[in-house]
């Protein structure tokens, strides 16, 4: 009973010395960034931005979706200041939430396009990645292809693959094309897609442009950077799948490849605001985008950084300027679809 | 009328301080459940209808399927190892007697992700197949007999471990017995040791069906959609935590069926044995070729559960330790463990509260409430978050409101519970309560009454004869107990992803980081850190339970 006792006041004094020591640091400069990044890259930036200001970076990863629905049982109790997603989507829902607030910042609206952020300032694009055809270079002549509505034509039975529908790229291409296309035709080509698919939607998108090189299916549908990733595995089989297949951008003759972005925005209830600008803007910056750029394949937004090598290698494309909004109000209506016509 | 106050006056009586103790662990463990309850009121989202017509029949039948095929392939794994092991002598027995748990240790998304890099293309199994000269063949694992496949390896040592000790020891006398009266061994195992064995056998089972339903990472990425991956979509593709509420009230009855299954099979009867009277039996030397024979029949699991994902995994680390291998990496795997150890110990001091306090009150409406205990392992983690997250935060605002009115402004955002590692370890324990509670329970109930009644007839209260001999005596399953929650939450994931505070990281969210990223390989020393760490409980474990009884 006595050891009991003993244990119970050391954890109570424990507890107090940690609550102080809280308290302490609250007045220690900091931003508390809720991120569904978490790629090694991004940890060197936070460690840059720890450097250069000496703003302490907290860091909560969990995917875009859980970031959210905690950001919104928190409240006006929230200790998020920055909320950074994968797709411009979950940017959009955040905003309708109410979970975001609009920032003035010069340098922001003078390095990011129109298209890459949100009207009212709540969100900004920090990179871009292009939802491409990886074909098999031995088997596919790129003149077959031409847009992703094509892909839906009989030619294309059984050879396609694409990843299940619970992945956000895909909500957000099918988003992509109802805003482009009406619900019912986009409808009719997701039926189609599914009759043409060489397997059952599985794995991710490495998996797909591995299968595509083996010979399971001719085409994949796949990030660019997932690619870039690939041709500089350390794993011989890996990088060998990634050289195996060439990259096709499609609907440059029309409206141009469909583009996501990663991006962040700064939360409606933001104890450190001028902290998580700050961090935005590091970001944005040209010594940021570099690291975005050559470390993880994806296309800066800066328009002062170029892409990487190897994407430069892919060529420059037409992008589809699509208002990013589009992507967060049609995501519902794209999950819907996919149940509908049996996208697993 | 008259009844009433009769009742009313027996329930004044009988309520005592251990009554109230019991009211409040059942508000305690039931809060969060409570409170996703609330959110059922207002009925399901508006996309009920449409996943009706559409996915929701895929869903439950994957399910059901998923659990009918991994409890038949757990069942016939487990427990052929299981009396092999105890029945016979065989090569290298010692080993791949406590081998045979170690899979435990493994995630099963963990041993989904490395099957899937084992039968990948170019991957070991295609090299292999080459190099025979079989061309190269592709085993398509990535679907639902490949997901029941993973989940069997991987969780059949719940029912191995349960049937194994009631081989060892419960059987023994009955074996004996069936041998004297004449009947052969397979009459024997058939019609006395089985049917003796089921409730344990039965129980084992129930925790495997439980991660069944729980688990999330591995049917995800074999593109196999359940009712749990469906809560999942549900609550975050659709935006409608109503109809992700709803989801997972399907999944609750689904694992209440199985609950009442278990008791119907059970019924009234008793299946203790005095444990003076059990023995070990010597185990049987068979000819040469049979011991080999027994051998693959024990080896086999542990190849498949463990030798196999660790040996791809090893393969990753070689590929990828230097990249990952860092300083920050060793107090990752710290926080991981001291986290682990803290809540392992606390829910079992709640596991003994849930086990005494009932039985210390005398009214009978509490004394069956020890059953709300095992409710939280049959919600989803990530549900279970949530339902965490609510009530938590709503005592951060009254606090915060408390702070506020007494003038003690300045603690800013500061929240006690919310976002801290109080609402984590909180979930933790109501998670892992059942973990910790069916080890517990059953070396309670062998303990007997007789002798805390001895102690409390010759003068000590409860409590005294509570330290003085009942935990002296369940010492052993206390702390089996704590290892068993340890190993079981370091491989937490979808509600430590949710609930775990700032500059926090696991183990486990680290390598689920990873593979999210399709950093596939990257996971692999995270991975194989976890198996580290729960390969040292587990080995002891057992120890444990070969020397116990």
């Amino acid at each position: 009973m006595k050891k009991i006792a003993r244990i119970i006041a050391a954890v109570a004094v424990l507890l107090c010395s940690c609550k102080k020591k809280a308290k302490d640091e609250a007045k220690i400069q900091e931003v508390n960034v809720y991120t569904h990044r978490h790629y090694p890259p991004d940890q060197e930036l936070f460690a840059q931005f720890e450097q250069h200001t000496g703003i302490k970076v907290n860091v909560v990863n969990a995917s875009a979706d859980e970031l959210i629905q905690k950001m919104q049982l928190e409240g006006p109790t929230s200790p998020a200041d920055v909320l950074i997603t994968v797709d411009a989507g979950r940017l959009v829902r955040a905003k309708e939430k109410e979970l975001l607030q609009s920032i003035e910042s010069p340098f922001l609206d003078s390095i990011i396009a129109p298209h890459l952020k949100d009207e009212e300032k709540q969100w900004f694009a920090l990179t871009k990645r292009a939802r491409v055809i990886a074909y098999a270079k031995d088997r596919i002549d790129p003149e077959q292809l031409s847009t992703y509505e094509d892909l839906a034509s009989d030619t294309w039975k059984a050879k396609l693959l694409i990843r299940s529908s619970s992945n956000i790229y895909n909500q957000s291409l099918m988003a992509s094309l109802i805003a482009n296309l009406g619900e019912e035709k986009s409808k009719e080509w997701a039926q189609k897609i599914v009759e043409n698919m060489a397997r059952d939607p599985k794995g991710n998108d490495r998996d797909q442009v591995k299968a595509v090189v083996a010979g399971e299916g001719d085409l994949a549908i796949v990030n660019t950077y997932y690619i870039g990733r690939m041709i500089n595995s350390e794993d011989a089989v890996e990088a060998n799948a990634g050289k195996g297949v060439g990259i096709y951008f499609p609907n440059q003759n029309d409206r141009g490849t469909h583009m996501n972005i990663s991006g962040a925005g700064v939360a409606k209830y933001a104890p450190n605001r001028e902290n998580a600008i700050r961090f935005i803007e590091f970001l944005a910056s040209g010594e940021a985008q570099l690291v975005f750029a050559e470390a993880n394949y994806e296309y800066p937004v800066n328009q002062n950084v170029d892409p990487a090598p190897l994407l430069q290698s892919w060529g420059s494309f037409k992008e589809d300027q699509l208002n990013l909004s589009e992507l967060g109000t049609n995501n519902k209506a794209a999950v819907l679809l996919f149940d509908d016509v049996g996208w697993q | 009328m008259f009844k009433v106050k009769i009742y009313l006056n027996t329930l004044l009586r009988d309520t005592n301080r251990w009554s109230w103790g019991t009211l409040f662990l059942i508000g305690f463990v039931t809060l969060p459940l409570f409170a996703l309850f609330i959110g059922t009121l207002s009925g399901p989202g508006e996309s009920w209808d449409h996943l009706l017509d559409t996915v929701l029949v895929d869903y439950a039948l994957n399910s059901f399927l998923l659990v009918l095929g991994t409890s038949f392939f757990t069942l016939l794994l487990g427990v052929s190892s299981a009396w092999v092991v105890s029945r016979y002598h065989f090569p290298f027995k010692k080993i791949v007697e406590w081998l045979l748990i170690v899979p435990l240790t493994l995630p099963s998304y963990i041993t989904a992700y490395a099957y899937a890099g084992l039968f990948d293309y170019g991957g070991p199994f295609s090299t292999l197949a080459k190099a025979l000269g079989f061309g190269t063949p592709k085993v398509d694992i990535l679907n639902l007999p490949g997901l029941i496949f993973i989940l069997s390896v991987s969780l059949y040592p719940y029912v191995y471990v349960a049937s194994r000790a009631v081989f060892l020891y419960q059987s023994s006398r009955l074996i004996e017995a069936s041998n004297i009266l004449g009947a052969n061994r397979f009459k024997t195992l058939f019609y006395v040791v089985l049917p003796m064995a089921r409730p344990a056998i039965f129980g084992g089972l129930l925790l495997v069906i439980m991660e069944v339903l729980n688990d999330y990472g591995a049917a995800k990425y074999y593109g196999v959609n359940t009712l749990t991956t469906g809560v999942f979509r549900a609550w975050f593709a659709l935006e409608e935590s109503d109809t992700a509420i709803f989801l997972s009230i399907i999944l609750l009855l689904m694992v209440l069926v199985f609950v009442l299954l278990e008791r119907w099979q059970r019924g009234n009867r008793s299946f203790q044995m005095a444990t003076k009277s059990a023995i070990r039996l010597p185990s049987i030397h068979p000819s040469k070729t049979t011991k080999w024979m027994l051998f693959i029949v024990a080896f086999v699991p542990v190849l498949l559960g463990f030798l196999l994902p660790t040996f791809q995994l090893l393969q990753w680390l070689g590929i990828t330790w230097e990249k990952t291998a860092s300083t920050s990496y060793g107090s990752i795997a710290l926080q991981s463990i001291g986290i682990a150890l803290l809540s392992a110990i606390l829910t079992v001091l709640i596991v003994l509260m849930v086990i005494y306090f009932p039985k210390w009150n005398r009214l009978k409406v509490l004394k069956k409430s020890t059953r709300l205990a095992t409710l939280g392992y049959a919600i989803p983690g990530a549900v279970l978050a949530i339902g965490v997250m609510l009530p938590t935060l709503q005592i951060d605002r009254w606090l915060l409101q408390f702070n506020q009115n007494s003038g003690e402004i300045g603690a800013g955002t500061l929240l006690l519970l919310n976002g801290t590692i109080i609402a984590l370890v909180y979930a933790y324990i109501i998670r892992f309560l059942a973990v910790g509670f069916k080890p517990l329970q059953g070396s309670q109930l062998k303990l007997g009454e007789s002798l805390s009644e001895s102690s409390r007839l010759l003068g000590k209260n409860t409590l005294k004869t509570f330290f003085k001999i009942d935990v002296p005596l369940l010492k052993t399953g206390i702390f089996s107990a704590i290892l068993l929650v340890f190993v079981d939450i370091m491989k937490e994931l979808p509600l430590t992803l949710i609930l775990k505070p700032y500059n926090i990281n696991t183990l486990a969210v680290k390598a689920y980081e990873y593979a999210s990223d399709e950093l596939i390989m990257e996971s692999a020393l995270p991975s194989l850190t976890i198996v580290a760490t729960g390969l040292l409980p587990i080995l002891f474990l057992n120890k444990l339970l070969l020397n116990n009884s």
